[in-house]
């Protein structure tokens, strides 16, 4: 019988499409249900978080579980739900992640509200002296740093902000009813 | 609520157009700009702000489209020009001007952010749960563009000069971003798009003014009178039927192809 810890592992092959990091490691896995369809197969339902809204990547994603995971024995169907609720955020980024993206040449924003707005150190050769040089990048979910020690170039996770956006002092809220 | 009012189906569809088609516009607008910006970083900046102004777009699209019966790409592409809901602003050619380029998503993303975030807190669950995703991201945008503002404000004389001028000629165009859509006052009312305090042209306003005081532009805003009918209503700039035309012509070739 199939079991949630088969369809995470199998989950765990599958990288994103546009850096070396598995989706599991990326934290946009958010929930696996198994349902029994047949006395010995199960249908199953993937919850994902998509990082950035409408990201070219997703489809591929959404494929390629679907592809993994029904080849499972005892599968009978695969589903792939997106939601945005909880919004995905680096902090879901798990630390072997991020030290396989520190590699890349890619640093992620440390995790925690009191580390918002934090400089990166240099993912080369570990400086502190960097700036940024654009808030966009390559990417939607990443943007542009330099190292003023080793000269390299380097890309950082943009962070969205999770909470107090609109200071919803929008104070008097209409009656919902 | 998961599901809506079948009176409030209509509002919620004009208002998420009007959202939608003033991304879209302005993200075909800047993309304009690929390869063509004034320095590298820019070049950068605007083409990954068009992906997320045109991403922002889809992902609504595909709310109304969920609400009217049809797809967000026949909503992006198949409809005729009266039936956009764009303000003018958006439509408007730059003409390669980076002012004008400059301020007009300086009055946008300042609109944006503050409509994002009313949305965020819709008592539609659905749409609350996008638009929260949505203004982080415009958080960005309006960053940036505050900066430019700042750094061209505090540039040269020339540099202050264009800038001054390209605000000048805007903003009576951009207090068109605040025509209601029909039946807003329901949206209201039901907390599908919940009021802000101060009311949106005060608190917009004073978010502009505020940065353009720190880069020594002056901002002069006439709040919009309530029988100017324009973009939220389909009545279009002359700009925009060949905007359009342009926008549309792959599309139009084979409506029925799979991309």
């Amino acid at each position: 019988m199939v079991t949630q810890d088969d369809i995470l592992n199998t989950l765990r092959t599958i990288d994103d499409p546009e850096m070396p990091i598995s989706i599991v490691d990326l934290g946009l896995v958010e929930k696996i249900e198994l349902q029994p369809s047949s006395p010995a197969c199960m249908d199953v339902r993937v919850k994902i978080l998509p990082t950035f809204v409408g990201c070219t990547a997703l489809p591929m994603i959404e494929n390629e579980i679907r592809r993994c995971v029904s080849a499972l024995p005892g599968v009978t169907s695969v589903e792939v739900q997106s939601t945005y609720s909880p919004p995905w955020s680096v902090d879901r980024i798990t630390p072997s992640g991020r030290e396989s993206l520190r590699r890349y040449g890619v640093t992620v924003p440390e995790a925690g509200e009191e580390n918002v707005g934090q400089p990166p150190s240099c993912p080369f050769c570990g400086s502190a002296t960097v700036r940024q040089e654009s808030a966009f990048g390559p990417t939607r979910c990443r943007m542009i740093w330099y190292c003023e020690s080793c000269r390299h170039p380097f890309e950082h996770l943009k962070r969205l902000a999770t909470t107090g956006l609109i200071d919803l002092s929008l104070q008097r809220l209409p009656e919902t009813r | 609520m998961d599901k809506l009012p079948n009176e409030l189906k209509q509002p919620l569809v004009e208002l998420l157009l009007s959202v939608a088609d003033d991304k879209f516009i302005l993200g075909h607008r800047n993309a304009d700009w690929t390869g063509l910006a004034p320095i590298l970083e820019e070049d950068i900046a605007f083409s990954s702000l068009s992906q997320d102004e045109i991403s922002h777009a889809i992902a609504i699209y595909q709310i109304a489209a969920g609400l009217v019966g049809s797809t967000a790409d026949k909503l992006a592409y198949a409809r005729k020009p009266d039936e956009y809901l764009c303000a003018e602003l958006v439509e408007l050619s730059d003409e390669f001007n980076w002012a004008i380029a400059v301020c007009r998503n300086f009055f946008c993303d300042h609109h944006d952010y503050l409509r994002l975030g009313r949305l965020a807190h819709s008592s539609y669950v659905p749409l609350a749960q996008l638009a929260g995703r949505l203004v982080a991201e415009e958080q960005i945008h309006v960053q940036h563009v505050d900066m430019l503002l700042k750094r061209l404000g505090h540039g040269d004389t020339e540099s202050r000069e264009r800038m001054q001028s390209a605000l000048d000629r805007l903003a009576p165009l951009a207090t068109g971003l605040l025509e209601p859509t029909q039946g807003i006052e329901l949206l209201e009312a039901k907390g599908v798009y919940p009021r802000i305090e101060p009311a949106m042209f005060e608190r917009w306003t004073e978010d502009l003014r505020h940065v353009a005081e720190a880069s020594e532009l002056k901002l002069q805003l006439q709040a919009p009178r309530a029988e100017a009918i324009g973009g939220r209503r389909g009545r279009h700039s002359d700009a925009f039927a060949s905007l359009l035309d342009e926008l549309t012509e792959v599309y139009r070739l084979e409506p029925e192809a799979a991309w």
